[in-house]
């Protein structure tokens, strides 16, 4: 709405812009041009920005480029909210202050009008609601301090006990040769249980936690971070090293499940037998004992 | 033909003494010996009777009419818009209240079972978690199936054919008591959080029929409270419109469908119909759906948001992504074929396994081990389908309400569990709404092929539950798969969301079980919240009726003709114009005469062998070679209500009645009068007399014996009548005709067939 509102003063402004360079002689640069109008006072929106909002500008590009530098380098493992934290509660403050900046002079010149509305494209606001989105998509809100500066103490804690099994892992894998069959992990599993059952006892917490502070759909996840680590984990450890089996016992539940499947079956059968079946009375009705009825009716069909 | 002297025999009946009326009928007509015969299809039952909804227009009631004016009929009419708000809310308030007892004990279920199988996954011994879901599940229905068999048996079931019935004419007894809404609450609820195969949805039909119905008259007979409101509206013909508006809101209330609930109430039920009457229901249904919309947000949380106006929810279909082809057409139609074809296949299961019931399985306590057995049944197939599935699927990013993890690697769930370790509302979404590859093909088709017959099973049960959800379930698995081998064999193309086949699916089976067309397409469309899916949904539930009424007829009809009850369709049966009412008649009738003797009434309305609820009144003429004409109709209950007023001719003239009869008497006594067993007459006042004159209705509507059945039929069933008088051209009372007699003839496989009566 903002948009569509500024762009016939935009239109405007071009045109008298246009019309004003035409006039002009030919082989004057457009910037000399501006700041020879910029000195005589004329409104209307000029090529170039203030010096103030210029630095922000570059603040603010300079910081989404080294935001997304960092979410791209991070992304596997997911490491984000880990590492990008900083950068990104930086542009946030960046973008707070082109939004609120206010040029030295009057109110239409204000840094925030010319930055991020000015234009169809809106690039300023685009980026950032990238980032925002990214951020929120990525909930990482969750495993930072509640003023967003450094990690929560509790995903401190799970990323401790992560790198712990990790370590665990590795350490036990490297006495064994590479070559060995896949099944073969027994070491692993035995030595890393314990570190490993913290972490997911920890993950399964942390989880419930979460489900009851939050009620929107989107506070059920925990944050990337944590989540991809637990993914790892637990696919290394049933996946890869096969150290989850479960007791599959297959005996007792086959003969429970038939025993309750087979119950019907009696009971029907007894019912059938023992049980005296409903004889319904018939009733003579009172009526014109005629045959016409049935004749009529059997004539239809014959 | 009938012969003079037969003539002059009816003309007789009317004077002679019932006692002799039957032993003539002994020497004249040699009675059989009743016959004994296992129960079958093809009877129609003594226990049931019409409702009156043709007002006795008699003189007391005359005398009302005249007596309101034109602004109390207007304070009439708003008391009507008021009845029918306050369906809407407590329809409303009763879906949330079912809703919401639902999902907290069913979570609570779950979560228990969930946490034993979790803990006896790593240390073995899931046998136990079996017994403990096995036991829970029994134990809850047990509860469920008790109250039912024991306390009310009419609120088995879904209530839809007994709604039916009662829209249709026929008066089910208990069908509107305030007990049987209690019980049918509870018995929901229980039989859901019990895990069968079974929809909550069904049953909010008969609530708000029940609450319908219980407002319009503004007391509980079964409280005994009168609350001395509505008065004007208690009479069959008022009621009936209530109980359509209330069936209106309890769809509107299952659904979030509205005009689903007011077509549904045109389709199924009310055969008598206007403008006023259509909007009235309209207003109650939006009523309702509001008032369950804006509770559950209130409940759920978000005040104010109104984005659950049903109880089961289809969730958005977004148009981009699931939008629809003309290419798809035909395939659409194709899965209506087939939806009707498994329709038809699970009424004709259901049909044998109901009459074995109805025969075998008839004492309470076996219905309820019957129950009980099933429940352990469904948790077990449930258990041992998601023991040997294989079938996992990442935890992360999908929506499962119970991650069963079993045998799958930490970090996935088992995704069988998705559809059998949920309330079957949730898994119809989850079927709908879950992104391709959630379910890998075995396990659909597994899931199809258990919940069918389970389902199947599970209908006809001793326990109210709506038949509704499971179709609706086996329909979006059977379709899902079919929506996933489509793009198998189009190697993927873009069009093959599963999660629209499944739509598809489920309306088919829908369709090809209940067969319903009109309001089923409207529910389908305003639950899914999608207009551009009306049309594929309207030829796909009209393919279904097509195909499956080729086989069966739908479940509805075959459980009331199951309970033999005298149901007249929209037309006579197509065959029948050669009979005539001579010949569909009752005879002879007994008659009473204008100025009548107590005792002789009394005998009349105590005898057993003839259960009758109406008797033409004739002339009272000494002499007993005139003619006795026709003079008017009277009731058994206005004659009940006159003998407990002792309206006796003869204190009359002595002043002892204080006052007169007026319409009031005889309203306060409805719905249930007494029987007569309970009304002591002396022998004194047996020999006096009683003037029915008064009070008879003075103008019935009659026949002459030439009437074709059809003609008889529509004036029957277009005016909703009780009784239809045969006279011959003296205006002699010649028989008379009631539903029982109409109802018999039905057009069956080879033709027109004839239904006997029996008792039952």
């Amino acid at each position: 709405c903002l948009r569509r509102a500024l762009l016939p003063a935009l239109a405007l402004s071009l045109a008298l812009l246009g019309l004003v360079a035409a006039a002009g002689p030919r082989q004057t640069p457009v910037l000399e041009l501006a700041e020879e109008l910029w000195s005589a006072g004329l409104p209307g929106d000029l090529p170039e920005l203030e010096p103030e909002c210029r630095s922000l500008l570059a603040a603010f590009a300079e910081g989404s480029a080294a935001l997304t530098g960092c979410l791209g380098r991070r992304a596997r493992p997911v490491r984000l909210c880990q590492g990008c934290h900083g950068h990104y509660r930086r542009l946030l403050a960046q973008y707070s202050s082109i939004a609120r900046a206010v040029g030295n002079s009057s109110e239409s010149h204000n840094c925030a009008k010319s930055i991020l509305t000015s234009d169809r494209l809106q690039i300023v606001v685009t980026l950032s609601e990238f980032f925002n989105e990214t951020w929120e998509a990525a909930n990482c809100a969750n495993c930072l301090k509640n003023n967003s500066e450094g990690l929560s103490n509790s995903t401190e804690e799970f990323l401790d006990l992560f790198n712990k099994s990790l370590t665990c892992f590795e350490h036990n894998l490297q006495g064994q040769a590479i070559d060995l069959s896949p099944n073969n992990y027994t070491e692993v599993c035995k030595n890393c249980n314990e570190t490993y059952t913290k972490l997911n006892d920890l993950y399964n917490h942390l989880q419930r936690m979460n489900r009851q502070g939050g009620e929107s759909v989107h506070s059920a996840h925990l944050c990337i971070d944590v989540e991809d680590a637990m993914n790892i984990t637990r696919k290394l450890w049933s996946r890869t090293f096969n150290c989850s089996l479960p007791c599959s016992d297959t005996v007792p539940v086959i003969a429970v499940s038939s025993f309750i499947l087979f119950l019907p079956i009696v009971f029907y059968l007894s019912s059938f037998l023992h049980s005296k079946q409903k004889k319904r009375i018939l009733i003579l009705p009172k009526r014109i004992q005629s045959n016409a009825n049935l004749v009529n009716i059997q004539e239809k069909y014959s | 033909q009938l012969t003079p002297s037969s003539f002059l025999r009816i003309g007789q009946l009317s004077n002679v003494d019932l006692n002799e009326d039957i032993h003539e009928l002994e020497t004249e007509v040699p009675r059989q010996r009743p016959n004994e015969i296992p129960h079958n299809e093809k009877l129609l039952s003594l226990k049931y009777e019409s409702l009156d909804y043709d007002n006795s227009e008699n003189q007391l009631f005359l005398e009302e009419e005249r007596r309101i004016n034109h602004a109390a009929f207007r304070t009439v009419e708003i008391k009507r818009w008021v009845i029918c708000a306050m369906i809407g809310i407590l329809t409303g308030l009763v879906a949330c209240f079912i809703d919401i007892v639902v999902e907290n004990l069913a979570g609570l279920k779950y979560r228990v079972v969930k946490d034993n199988i979790d803990k006896f996954t790593a240390k073995g011994g899931l046998s136990f978690s079996l017994l403990l879901w096995a036991t829970l599940n029994a134990s809850v229905v047990m509860v469920g199936s008790l109250i039912v068999a024991f306390i009310e048996p009419v609120a088995a079931g879904s209530g839809i054919p007994q709604i039916k019935c009662y829209l249709n004419g026929v008066k089910i007894p208990h069908v509107v008591r305030l007990k049987t809404l209690v019980i049918k609450v509870c018995g929901v609820i229980l039989s859901v959080v019990g895990g069968l195969a079974v929809g909550k949805e069904g049953p909010m039909i008969h609530s708000g029929s029940v609450i319908a119905a219980g407002i319009s008259q503004g007391r509980s007979t079964s409280l005994k409270r009168d609350f001395k409101i509505f008065e004007y509206f208690r009479r069959d013909t008022e009621k009936r419109d209530f109980v359509s508006a209330g069936a209106a809101a309890g769809v509107s209330a299952a659904f979030g469908a509205p005009v689903g609930g007011v077509l549904f109430s045109l389709e199924e039920g009310a055969s008598f119909w206007n403008q006023f009457l259509t909007w009235r229901i309209f207003f109650a249904s939006m009523i309702s759906t509001f008032t369950l919309n804006s509770v559950l947000s209130v409940y759920h949380g978000n005040v104010w948001d109104l984005s659950s106006p049903g109880l089961i929810n289809f969730g958005r279909f977004d148009s981009e992504k699931m939008g629809y082809t003309i290419q798809e057409i035909p395939i659409f139609i194709f899965m209506g074929v087939v939806g009707g074809i498994l329709g038809a296949l699970f009424n004709a299961l259901n049909y044998w396994l109901t009459m074995f019931r109805i025969r075998y399985i008839h004492r309470p306590c076996l219905q309820v081990v019957e129950a009980m057995l099933v429940a352990a049944v469904t948790a077990t197939v449930g258990f041992v389908m998601i023991y040997c599935s294989r079938d996992c699927q990442p935890i992360q990013g999908s929506s499962v309400a119970y991650p069963l993890q079993l045998f799958c690697a930490d970090g996935e769930y088992n995704s069988m569990a998705t559809a059998f370790f949920n309330t079957p509302e949730k898994s119809v979404v989850n079927l709908f709404h879950d992104p391709p590859g959630s379910y890998n093909p075995m396990t659909l088709g597994m899931f199809t092929l258990m919940y069918f017959f389970l389902a199947c099973w599970t209908y006809g049960l001793t326990v109210s539950a709506g038949v509704f959800i499971p179709s609706l379930l086996i329909g979006a698995a059977w379709g899902r798969l079919f929506g996933i081998s489509l793009s198998y064999l189009t190697k993927g193309s873009i069009w093959a969301d599963p999660g629209k086949y499944a739509l598809m699916g489920a309306a088919a089976q829908l369709g090809g079980i209940v067969r319903m067309t009109l309001s089923l397409t409207v529910i389908m469309m305003e639950a899914t919240g999608n207009v551009t899916y009306g049309f594929p949904i309207m030829l796909v539930l009209m393919t279904a009726k097509i195909v499956g009424d080729y086989f069966v007829e739908g479940l509805y009809d075959m459980h009331i003709q199951l309970q033999s009850v005298p149901f007249l369709h929209w037309e006579a049966p197509v065959t029948s114009h050669s009979l005539t009412a001579r010949e569909v008649m009752s005879t002879p009738v007994t008659c009473l005469r204008r100025i009548e003797r107590v005792g002789t009434v009394v005998d009349i309305l105590s005898d057993t062998s003839s259960n009758h609820n109406g008797f033409p009144v004739v002339e009272s003429n000494p002499d007993t070679t005139q003619v006795a004409g026709l003079r008017g109709l009277i009731l058994r209950s206005q004659l009940i209500v006159l003998l407990k007023h002792k309206v006796f001719v003869e204190r009359a003239n002595l002043n002892l009645v204080q006052r007169r009869l007026k319409l009031k008497d005889f309203r306060d006594a409805y719905p249930r009068f007494p029987p007569i067993q309970s009304i002591h007459v002396s022998q004194d006042e047996r020999e006096c007399m009683i003037d029915l004159s008064e009070f008879m209705n003075p103008s019935p509507y009659t026949v002459p014996q030439e009437a074709s059945l059809p003609r008889v039929f529509k004036l029957f069933r277009a005016l909703g009548l009780r009784h239809l008088v045969v006279v011959d051209n003296r205006n002699e009372v010649v028989g008379m005709v009631t539903r029982k007699d109409l109802a018999r003839y039905r057009l069956g496989k080879e033709g027109l067939e004839e239904l006997s009566l029996a008792q039952t």
